[in-house]
């Protein structure tokens, strides 16, 4: 297996904080991999520095065999890379279904294409019957479902979630980890996930990346990980894996 | 849009078409004054309503326009329709200038609007001294037979202005309702909502605010040699005067930013209500400067208590023209900002 992104020595501090430090790690094509990680230990950081919104202090980000760091996030995402928000970026004045157009259109040559596109990408994610609704009108959890949507539209290689099973209930969590893998196995869209909810991790990563203060303290398969004394400590706790 | 509309919209412009044949004069140079409104307000609207940056100079422009054609005119007798290229050229290079010093630097906001204000204040108080084109005194283009019509140099009757109005209007909106149902109009909508959102779903947001911005200033400059022709004069203290901005801006605000009828129907509105206001104290007798200000101001208190999105989208459910919804919400998250 080849890998899709590979990411190398990557620092990034602010003001003297480091937010991430030296991390490397790579992501395999058609994996999905997670990263997961108490608070503040830099995960987001890490995405905002994969997808282009950030720029990394030192360190080299390749995706597809290309450098990738120094571009800036349109030109990562015409790359192949789709990301979602951690905290919710909805077009809230215009429609649903415009939300997704707008990501479409990226490689849709016209409007009518990218509609049809977009109408088939919100009816995966269950989204069709609110297509005409304003998106300030939805509800968290079908937020949450717009990002992915929209992201999804952009026809990535690489989907980066950032936590967006958080908020779900367990049953809507249950059907996401099915659509996403469903998406990874149909589609081959290698899946890049921040995520808190470790029933999701625990079905749907084959590799899980541990972060703390910044640093990459294990890696490995997600059962390998929950074992790790060091993530166990930091992050975890006793009572392991519900 | 569904057929009612369209209906609507067809009976309305042969009406306008018609209007000369029985309108006073009177009647007509107040119609041409709301159709050039709607068609600034149109200009405006794209980048305002459509990608979300306010600009409060855009009696630049109309400055800029107008004294380039009658430059031209006044001193070489080139006619207005090749100054009219130069005017958009000027325009454009001006607005890809302010623009790129803004969109590079990430001004943006109340910042943006301070600059374009900066731009338009220096470049009056420029003309002011600006002798080739009578500095403070102004430019004066020969007021010839208003009754025979050149249409190659644009002199003729006002009912000749008031067809290039209407002209203007019709093209401006057909033009911004083409604008909101492709690329553009989506990705000025998505930068207009969330910046950031908008760049990683690859789009090039310093690319198209240059466009909206260019494409907003070209057409107000075209508004700019109108006004020079019609009026036959041209004043830095008025053309380039902040109060001309605020003009512009007003009928959109009114009507309902980034909508595709909000500027016709802000204008409209505005323009008839401070005529109407100034007619009923001359009546009365009582006639003071700065009513029609005053009016503008009362308007535009009593929609923003009551019609905080304009007066467009409530207006167009009651008339049950559809496709409302999205433009609606366009202006009720512009307005939580």
């Amino acid at each position: 297996m080849t890998s899709l992104l590979e990411v190398k020595q990557v620092s990034k501090s602010f003001r003297g904080l480091r937010a991430v430090a030296n991390v490397s790690f790579e992501v395999e094509e058609n994996a999905i991999a997670a990263l997961i990680g108490p608070n503040g230990a830099g995960k987001t950081t890490l995405f905002n520095l994969i997808a282009g919104a950030l720029a990394a202090d030192s360190g080299e980000i390749c995706f597809a065999d290309r450098r990738v760091d120094g571009l800036r996030p349109e030109q990562v995402c015409a790359a192949g890379v789709g990301r979602t928000f951690q905290i919710v970026k909805p077009f809230a004045g215009l429609t649903v279904l415009d939300n997704v157009i707008i990501g479409a259109l990226l490689r849709a040559p016209n409007v009518a294409e990218a509609r049809r596109h977009a109408d088939a990408v919100l009816q995966r994610l269950g989204l069709a019957a609110k297509r005409d609704a304003p998106a300030s009108a939805l509800t968290l959890p079908d937020r949450k479902r717009l990002e992915v949507a929209r992201a999804l539209a952009t026809r990535p290689k690489l989907l980066l979630l950032d936590e967006v099973m958080a908020g779900l209930r367990p049953t809507e969590c249950d059907e996401m980890v099915d659509f996403l893998r469903d998406l990874n196995q149909r589609e081959g869209i290698t899946i890049l996930l921040i995520e808190h909810v470790m029933r999701a991790v625990m079905a749907l990563a084959q590799k899980v990346i541990v972060l703390h203060h910044g640093e990459a303290i294990a890696r490995g398969t997600p059962e390998q990980v929950v074992r790790d004394r060091a993530v166990i400590e930091s992050y975890l706790g006793e009572g392991g894996v519900s | 849009m569904n057929a009612r509309a369209t209906g609507a919209l067809i009976a309305l412009f042969a009406g306008l078409l018609l209007l000369p044949a029985f309108a006073s004069s009177y009647v007509l140079s107040l119609a041409t004054l709301i159709l050039l409104f709607a068609y600034t307000g149109q200009a405006w609207n794209i980048l305002m309503g459509f990608a979300g940056q306010l600009s409060l100079g855009h009696a630049l422009y109309l400055g800029v326009g107008g004294y380039a054609a009658a430059a031209l005119y006044f001193h070489y007798g080139i006619g207005p329709w090749l100054g009219l290229w130069l005017a958009i050229f000027l325009c454009a290079l001006i607005a890809a200038f302010i623009g790129f010093l803004a969109f590079r630097y990430r001004i943006s906001g109340v910042y943006f609007a301070l600059l374009t204000i900066a731009f338009a204040e220096f470049t009056r108080i420029g003309f002011d001294h600006f002798s080739w084109v009578g500095g403070s005194g102004g430019l004066f283009l020969k007021v010839t037979q208003r009754e025979s019509l050149d249409l190659l140099n644009l002199r003729g009757p006002p009912a000749m202005f008031y067809y290039g109005a209407l002209m203007l209007a019709g093209a401006a909106l057909v033009l911004c309702s083409w604008l909101l149902k492709s690329r553009p109009g989506f990705y000025w909508q998505a930068i207009r909502e969330d910046e950031e959102a908008a760049r990683a779903l690859g789009i090039d947001v310093f690319k198209w605010k240059m466009l909206a911005m260019i494409l907003s200033a070209a057409l107000t400059s075209v508004a700019g040699v109108f006004i020079a022709l019609y009026y036959n004069n041209l004043f830095p203290e008025q053309i380039f005067h902040i109060g001309r901005s605020i003009e512009i801006i007003l009928g959109p605000i009114i009507g309902g930013l980034g909508t595709l009828f909000g500027p016709v129907i802000g204008a409209a509105l505005l323009t008839l209500l401070a005529e109407i206001a100034t007619e009923l104290m001359t009546a009365l007798g009582w006639q003071f400067a700065g009513l029609k200000q005053l009016v503008y101001g009362v308007i535009l208190l009593f929609v923003i208590i009551f019609l905080p999105h304009g007066v467009w989208s409530p207006l167009a459910r009651k008339l049950g023209i559809d496709n409302v919804s999205r433009r609606d919400a366009g202006a009720q998250s512009l307005d939580s900002k």
